[in-house]
């Protein structure tokens, strides 16, 4: 039974079969997007850097070696480089993805709210205000209203009279803006501790 | 999964698609090694782009093997080409006993004299025939009439440089001369510059020739006489219905050298003497022994700068003339390719010559690397076999 594996033998294993690997994202996949969404600030770019992770993971899963360390920590080794050439690079790649011939796929309106939950605000709100200013008018007022005041998508789009889809624009790239001038600046964004 | 993002799920959609494309690659390749029995390996095969990765790393292994092996031969072989260009393979001209034979007399004179008794023995000379001595090189002096500083400097020995100060300058001279001359003259120009370097006072050194029709010649000539032997040279290219091909003079002023060594003796001398009076008054015999170790030291340095000092004036006295002759139909030697200024044909043969000689030096650090690898291969089979043993044990 896959559940019964660690995650160094489904690593393992996954190399014969390839099923097993299913199972390990199943297990990480949320922690995961959670640990992208938090350094990033944004669900689109967050969303993105955790399929390319697990794409790379899972073309280079011959390459793992047990050696005593749990497998969660080098597929977050492989999430630390992405994110690491995220901040360098300013775009997520799709290398991985393309390899495997998997698709780009968009977020679905809802998640935007779902990833932007996962995110701990709190700790990051006082260098956040502070950052609205590096923003164009458009985005730092979406970024406001939805993580200033924590209103919907539906009545930030109302207040600006702009589309949903528009306000989830306006705020994940205001997000990402923002995470990458605080990254640069050399700000901690988040105060979880890496596994 | 227990989420309600829809992109997580999607993506958990994509990566079994993704596996499920890859068990039917492995099922795929499973089939194909079934042929070779149930209980054969299965060594995977790589994705097509991971492949053309493993060709690209082999090929880089390649390249730095060859840049490896390249670098060793090279210093190998010293770090520098001091090997003579194919082109220059000329040059292995065969000596001849005509003209050494007409010269015979000459050099054995000299020889003899080089070997006279309780002389300080040979001088360092760019030709190791050329061994004289103090006595022999004041006889020699006195018979092509060296008058001049240097061999009365030579008269009173290495160690009178002060003395001799007087003419202060110091210039070795060498000529270089190429006579061509009318077809069948080659014996005859040979023995008359054989007779012009013994009516200056001089000899020939050494002689070499090529299928009788051309040579070269190296005289040593005294070296107030040396412009009356370039002269009398030039006059033979006439004598001999030829013409002068080329000539070259060059000085090399030791006049500084001269001087310096000169003070650098008398100082040693002096502290020699020093050393030996006080030697003398010495009671205590490790005392009288540390002083010898340094009489013997300070001598080692006196006789070092003695030597440099007669060789040089050895070079001052007599200058060094070379000649080559030959008939007007005898091709001359290729010199070689032009380095500085190549012309195409040059430069293609000094492309093949560069990617021979690297060749080359790629083959000897294969040489070198051999054993290395040898050792490398055991090392990864040890490590390799412990690394199956654990894994049988776990």
């Amino acid at each position: 039974m896959l559940e019964e594996r660690t995650d160094s033998e489904l690593l393992i294993a996954s190399r014969t079969e390839p099923e097993a690997f299913t199972e390990l994202y199943r297990r990480h996949a949320e922690d995961l997007l959670r640990y992208f969404a938090r350094r990033t600030l944004d669900p689109e770019t967050a969303a993105e850097l955790t399929a390319e992770t697990f794409a790379e993971a899972f073309a280079s899963r011959a390459n793992y070696r047990d050696q005593g360390v749990n497998g969660v920590a080098w597929l977050y080794g492989i999430a630390r480089h992405r994110l690491g050439r995220f901040f360098r690079n300013g775009r997520v790649e799709a290398a991985a993805r393309r390899k495997l011939g998997m698709p780009e796929r968009d977020l679905a309106p809802q998640d935007y709210e779902r990833i932007e939950d996962l995110i701990d605000f709190a700790p990051i709100r006082e260098a956040l205000v502070e950052a609205l200013d590096t923003l164009n008018d458009e985005q730092r007022d979406a970024l406001r209203l939805r993580v200033i005041d924590g209103l919907g998508y539906a009545e930030v789009a109302e207040r600006l009279k702009c589309t949903e889809q528009n306000a989830r624009q306006r705020v994940s790239r205001g997000l990402r803006k923002i995470a990458l001038l605080l990254q640069e600046r050399g700000m901690q964004l988040t105060t979880e501790v890496e596994t | 999964m227990n989420t309600d993002i829809q992109a997580l799920h999607l993506l958990e959609r994509d990566l079994e698609a993704v596996a499920g494309r890859e068990r039917d690659r492995l099922d795929s390749v499973g089939r194909t090694l079934e042929g070779g029995g149930p209980g054969a390996p299965r060594r995977l095969p790589r994705r097509g782009r991971g492949g053309s990765h493993a060709w690209s790393g082999v090929a880089a292994a390649l390249v730095a093997v060859l840049v490896l092996a390249g670098g060793i031969g090279y210093l190998s072989q010293g770090g520098s080409d001091n090997g003579a260009t194919p082109a220059s393979g000329a040059a292995d001209s065969v000596s001849t006993g005509a003209p050494q034979a007409t010269t015979a007399p000459e050099d054995e004179a000299v020889r003899d004299q080089a070997v006279a008794p309780g002389t300080g023995g040979s001088i360092e000379s760019p030709n190791e025939r050329l061994h004289v001595d103090n006595d022999s090189a004041l006889s020699y002096l006195d018979q092509v009439g060296g008058g001049d500083a240097a061999g009365s400097a030579t008269r009173q020995g290495v160690g009178a440089v002060p003395a001799q100060q007087g003419d202060l300058t110091k210039i070795i001279r060498d000529g270089r001369i190429g006579i061509v001359i009318a077809d069948g003259s080659f014996s005859k120009g040979v023995s008359r510059v054989t007779q012009i370097a013994r009516s200056t006072g001089g000899f020939v050194l050494e002689s070499s020739s090529r299928d009788e029709r051309s040579g070269t010649l190296t005289l040593r000539i005294p070296a107030n006489r040396f412009d009356d032997a370039m002269l009398a040279l030039r006059g033979l290219a006439e004598e001999l219905q030829g013409e002068v091909e080329f000539q070259d003079i060059t000085g090399q002023d030791v006049t500084a050298e001269f001087i310096d060594l000169g003070a650098r003796l008398e100082i040693l001398q002096d502290r020699r003497d020093l050393l030996r009076d006080i030697q003398a008054d010495a009671t205590s015999s490790s005392e009288i022994l540390r002083l010898a170790a340094l009489i013997d030291d300070v001598t080692l340095q006196i006789e070092n700068i003695q030597g440099r000092l007669k060789f040089l004036r050895d070079q001052v006295a007599e200058a060094t003339i070379r000649v080559e002759v030959r008939e007007r139909d005898v091709q001359p030697e290729d010199p070689g390719p032009d380095t500085e200024n190549p012309s195409l044909a040059d430069s293609f043969e000094l492309a093949v010559q560069g990617f021979l000689r690297i060749l080359g030096a790629i083959v000897i650090g294969l040489g070198y690397m051999i054993p290395l690898a040898v050792i490398a291969l055991l090392v990864w089979g040890v490590i390799t076999l412990a690394r199956r043993r654990d894994r049988g044990a776990s």
